[in-house]
């Protein structure tokens, strides 16, 4: 079993300009489970992920992980950026658009976390990578550019760049959105081992699948508000909100033959 | 008639004076780069004031013809009682003058990387200081490196200019021998042809570099 | 310093300005104008004319354009190209642009989609009308904002027409400053002019460039 955080978000608030992205969000995120968070796009789910490791800075409220406050000291008051980093080495991202580091091979692209944040010694470090690439599955792959790999094969590796450093927590931004059909399921087994070995994780997604099938809880986020949290099968199967009967509708006619 | 010995005969000197040329150039570039690496992080700075400072550095150098600046500098110099040769003077001013250029390249290939680069790096913990050396700037130097040569051969061209103001390269010693010989088609071609051996030579390493980024 | 002197000298610059604009909006035209052939006899003509532009556009990249004016000027007579000063230096300047300007159409043309011409021929528009209708139109609103700077930088080539004596105002500033001595004076003030003219051109380009591209900007 992985160590596992908990997240408390209280009374979110997110404004661009005079647009209010994030309002009111409350969401809790038990230790060890799996939270999906769906609605059309535009809603604020990605931007509310992004509040949880302070990429995206929130206005008001509070973003909790194992009862300690990230981003800010005190309300108002910015927590200074030493202290935000060693919160964030426990946090892991994976990006829909991967973000690897296009001038280091995969496993420099692991082991540069190790040794710039962990501090450790480079050969530990290698090691270290070469285990976390093995887990995804890529370990014939550790020497190739990410340039040389197809889109499922980075986004593994983005993933075994998260694990490594050993989190608590896992944040997924839309981890499958800008992968070819046939890659989509490589990622997701992967996302499935680390949910089975009890990693808290927060996933952006529109895989009413893997929502369906791993999520213990879905969220429904539309135009910024939390609309509903709920079990799976509640959300997905009998939503009572017309918003999310909608969003499925929608959903399951585009993905009709 | 075209002189074909004349022409020929010509190159011998131009080539001695080509090590001006090349001199003035590539103390320029090298010079451009350090004021233009710190023009570059005054533009990127958080502080208004170093932004705007960048900004002016940036469009008075680009908006005064280079020429104007040489004889600029050339005439300032003794008014503020500062005397150097005439040599180090072109340099400077050169050197100068590219750090403008220089400094908005630099800005472009750091522009240029998608801003998820250094966000996965924040996400890991990594700190400012370590995104910047191991993140940004290895991928926007070597992005930076084409735009580099071409700003070299840039200035290889413009350092025709610093004939102007006294220095014997490859220009100058063209107009020279083009006074003495009286046949000045045969010794400018010859020039022509010397600076355009310079540059199809920067050009190919120019084409090699991209080529290397790519791979 | 004595500033005085530039009241004196005032009708002279104020020649030497016009003659500077003149070589810039004449070498601007025309070099566009020869560099719009280039790149479409590179784009349609047969191979060795192509081969033959590539070269032209080499050389003239290649070397600098005071080493130009001077073949041109002092080198022409030797072949019986005898001209003056200001057509020598308009000439020079035409054919120093032009490559630039080549090189900048060539690009905007490839920056049209290719569906995009595929769709007029698939409507059987003749490849002259495609041209006209679709390759110049598109390719030029793409080539726009490279052909602005580029003209922005043939202001500033300008003032290497005085080194062969073309009366623009780089040539009278010198002129009054062997006169009266007042060469910081007066080389300063020409930079200031010069720096106030780029900006400006650069701040109408720029007007001028979303006025024109206004219609393909994608608004949601």
């Amino acid at each position: 079993m992985v160590q596992a955080s908990s997240v408390e978000i209280r009374k979110v608030n997110k404004f661009y300009g005079p647009f209010q992205a994030l309002t009111d969000i409350d969401l809790s995120i038990p230790p060890g489970k799996v939270t999906c968070l769906i609605g059309p796009s535009g809603s604020g789910k990605s931007t509310l992920l992004r509040c949880i490791n302070f990429l995206e800075e929130y206005d008001s409220g509070e973003v909790l992980i194992d009862g300690q406050m990230i981003g800010y000291d005190a309300p108002g008051k910015k927590m200074s950026g030493r202290k935000l980093r060693e919160m964030r080495r426990g946090i892991g991202m994976v990006f829909q658009q991967f973000n690897l580091w296009p001038h280091m091979t995969a496993q420099e692209n692991v082991a540069e976390g190790l040794i710039r944040v962990r501090g450790l010694p480079k050969a530990e470090a290698a090691s270290r990578a070469a285990e976390a690439l093995r887990k995804v599955g890529l370990a014939d792959r550790m020497a190739n550019h990410p340039a040389r790999l197809s889109g499922g094969q980075q986004q593994r590796v983005a993933i075994a760049r998260a694990i490594a450093m050993e989190p608590k927590l896992m944040l997924f931004d839309e981890p499958t959105s800008a992968l070819d059909p046939e890659l989509v399921g490589e990622v997701l087994t992967v996302m499935k081992t680390l949910a089975s070995e009890g990693m808290t994780m927060v996933v952006v997604t529109h895989e009413m699948g893997f929502a369906a099938h791993v999520a213990d809880q879905v969220a429904f986020m539309e135009a910024g508000e939390l609309v509903a949290v709920d079990a799976p099968s509640r959300i997905l199967h009998q939503p009572e909100d017309a918003r999310i009967q909608s969003f499925l509708r929608t959903y399951h006619e585009r993905n009709a033959f | 008639m075209f002189s074909i010995p004349t022409f020929l005969e010509s190159f011998g000197p131009l080539a001695m004076a080509a090590r001006f040329t090349l001199l003035v150039s590539g103390l320029g570039i090298a010079l451009g780069l350090v004021i233009g690496a710190l023009v570059c992080a005054c533009a990127l700075s958080k502080s208004r004031g170093l932004r705007r400072f960048a900004a002016i550095w940036v469009s008075f150098l680009r908006g005064v013809p280079l020429l104007v600046q040489l004889l600029l500098m050339y005439y300032l110099l003794p008014v503020v009682g500062i005397s150097i040769p005439a040599l180090a003077a072109a340099v400077i001013t050169v050197g100068i003058c590219a750090s403008a250029y220089i400094s908005e390249i630099w800005r472009g290939a750091i522009g240029a990387l998608p801003p998820g680069q250094s966000e996965a790096a924040e996400a890991i913990g990594m700190a400012p200081g370590t995104i910047w050396t191991r993140i940004v700037l290895p991928q926007a130097v070597v992005m930076s490196l084409p735009a580099l040569v071409n700003e070299l051969i840039l200035l290889v061209k413009a350092s025709s200019l610093v004939s102007m103001v006294g220095i014997m390269e490859v220009t100058r010693a063209s107009q020279a021998q083009a006074a003495t010989t009286f046949r000045p088609l045969e010794v400018y071609l010859a020039a022509a042809c010397i600076y355009l051996a310079i540059n199809l030579c920067l050009a190919g390493i120019g084409r090699w570099l991209e080529h290397k980024a790519a791979v | 310093m004595e500033w005085s002197v530039f009241q004196q000298y005032g009708p002279m610059l104020l020649r030497g300005f016009g003659i500077t604009i003149f070589c810039w909006i004449m070498g601007t035209i025309l070099g566009m104008a020869l560099g719009l052939m280039i790149a479409l006899a590179q784009r349609y003509g047969p191979r060795p004319l192509r081969w033959l532009l590539q070269a032209y556009i080499e050389v003239i990249r290649g070397t600098p354009f005071l080493v130009q004016l001077f073949v041109l000027y002092y080198g022409g007579p030797l072949v019986g190209l005898r001209l003056d000063a200001l057509p020598a230096g308009l000439l020079g300047l035409t054919i120093y642009g032009s490559p630039y300007f080549a090189e900048i159409f060539r690009s905007g043309f490839n920056a049209v989609p290719k569906g995009q011409i595929e769709a007029a021929r698939a409507i059987g528009m003749a490849e002259v009308s495609i041209i006209r209708r679709i390759l110049l139109p598109l390719g030029l609103v793409s080539a726009l904002p490279a052909l602005v700077n580029f003209s922005i930088i043939l202001t500033k080539e300008t003032v290497i027409l005085s080194i062969i004596t073309v009366p623009e105002l780089m040539y009278q500033v010198s002129r009054m400053s062997t006169e009266t001595f007042r060469y910081l004076e007066a080389n300063f003030v020409l930079a200031l002019f010069f720096w106030g003219l780029v900006e400006a051109i650069s701040r109408l380009g720029r007007r001028f460039e979303t006025r024109i591209t206004q219609h393909l900007i994608e608004r949601v």
